[in-house]
């Protein structure tokens, strides 16, 4: 059998066969796990390699599965985060759904689908699920790459099981990820942490005219109305002001809208919606 | 075994909502899929979380798994083994429990050339591993299977951590040529 040291056209290779063996060091997932979202031969050389090695996986023996596992599993099923409901019913196309007539007092009167109790979607096969990507949106360093690598099924399919990353050290407690109003693109992502700070991460670049600017907004309860949490030039990654706020809970709601470039002058979203998601608990 | 098809039928099942077809699944790989998460994890308690978490996200992406590009079977398990590594990986930083694993839990009674053994005479990977030296075949095969890390192996092995390292990735070249 051939015994030689690795080249570097091996180094790639055994990059995937370590993360593929669980050896990857913790520090060093994030990286691995982006790289197997930008590159198609990486992400090809870890599926070589799963497949390669999973036989070793049917050699284990079968342990009895008590009837409580299946129903731990159906308890947590119909709880799944929903996708925004916005991509079933149409999106807002009028501005600022949160938007109010200066004159009325700020609580909103149009129909609000996102806090309303609603029936059940029926259940489509939806790659763009927001709940499919908390762990990964998380965890990657995404502000580093310009743009992202075709759709967002695209990658999903690419990555296999890449957006199942957890970033050991800072685990958020609350995720939202925002959509465009098509419902097909994830626009960026909030996260929500235990120490009551948050950050906004974009997932790629908004495109902001001069003299305007993106002001990111949060919702909680509609008789207190949205609230103006960060006001950025360009995308990129932001904290977000909290403070004073209640913390965050699941079902809040976080939007974009782009305003002039001191921000909404009325302290309500007055520009159109960039983007808009509902916060959820990270699995 | 359930052939690959049914598999893949249940996947699409699960992306059109249907609970039976999850159900199938947890029924034809559950208990295996238990046993596997056992040998990574140790805690049976552990390795029920993982095999829920594992079916709690199945369901979630049934819809985006593709079957032209793989086997709904390695899916599943990556899916278990991705989700077991992570809680292993947080157990090491983080010590959630102070109970001594419970001797009859543990499977490392499990030795690697058993599981080898077990593997289809006719297959590669068993061909290939074969072809390897023992010390080889049980690291590739401990860290797979029971989740050891480099520094397990290299305390497992009584060698210094550097040299398993260059040394396993030896291995895996050589394991890669033989299967192709």
């Amino acid at each position: 059998m051939i015994d030689r040291p690795p080249t570097a056209e091996d180094a790639r290779d055994l990059l995937a066969a370590e993360y593929v063996l669980g050896l990857t060091e913790a520090a060093d997932l994030p990286q691995v796990e982006a790289f197997i979202l930008r590159d198609a031969a990486f992400a090809a050389a870890v599926a070589n390699w799963r497949a390669r090695l999973a036989p070793l996986d049917f050699t284990a023996a079968s342990a009895t599965a008590d009837e409580r596992i299946w129903t731990g599993i159906e308890e947590n099923l119909g709880v799944a985060p929903n996708p925004i409901p916005n991509r079933v019913a149409a999106p807002t196309t009028a501005p600022a759904a949160m938007a109010s007539p200066p004159s009325e007092a700020p609580i909103r009167t149009a129909p609000t689908p996102s806090i309303e109790p609603r029936a059940p979607a029926p259940r489509r096969p939806a790659p763009t699920r927001p709940d499919a990507m908390p762990g990964l949106w998380n965890s990657l360093a995404f502000w580093r790459f310009t743009g992202l690598a075709g759709s967002f099924a695209a990658l999903l399919l690419a990555a296999g099981l890449g957006y199942f990353m957890r970033e050991a050290y800072r685990q958020p407690t609350l995720i939202a990820v925002l959509m465009t109003p098509d419902g097909a693109q994830p626009a960026a992502v909030v996260n929500a942490f235990a120490d009551g700070r948050a950050e906004l991460v974009p997932l790629s670049n908004i495109d902001v005219p001069p003299g305007k600017a993106i002001e990111i907004w949060t919702l909680w309860d509609r008789a207190v109305g949205p609230r103006s949490i960060g006001l950025i030039q360009r995308a990129g990654r932001t904290s977000l002001k909290l403070e004073g706020l209640p913390k965050p809970q699941p079902g809040q709601i976080f939007e974009m809208t782009l305003e002039d470039s001191g921000g909404s002058p009325t302290g309500r979203p007055t520009g159109p919606i960039l983007n808009k998601g509902e916060a959820t608990t990270a699995l | 075994m359930a052939d690959e098809f049914d598999i893949g039928e249940a996947i699409a099942g699960c992306a059109a909502g249907d609970r039976q077809a999850l159900r199938r699944i947890y029924d034809l790989e559950g208990p295996r899929m238990l046993g596997v998460a056992m040998r990574l994890l140790k805690r049976r308690a552990l390795a029920e979380e993982a095999v829920q978490d594992s079916f709690v996200l199945l369901w979630k992406h049934a819809a985006s798994f593709d079957p032209k590009k793989g086997s709904g079977r390695t899916w599943l398990y990556a899916v278990l083994r991705h989700r077991s590594l992570n809680i292993l990986r947080g157990e090491s930083r983080i010590e959630l429990s102070e109970e001594p694993v419970a001797e009859n839990e543990a499977s490392e009674d499990e030795n690697p050339e058993e599981i080898v053994t077990r593997l289809s005479d006719g297959q590669k990977l068993r061909q290939c591993l074969e072809g390897l030296d023992p010390q080889r075949r049980s690291a590739i095969v401990l860290s797979y299977v029971h989740g050891l890390s480099h520094s397990e192996l290299a305390a497992k092995l009584e060698m210094p951590l550097g040299t398993v390292k260059s040394w396993l990735r030896r291995s895996l070249i050589s394991l890669r040529e033989c299967m192709g």
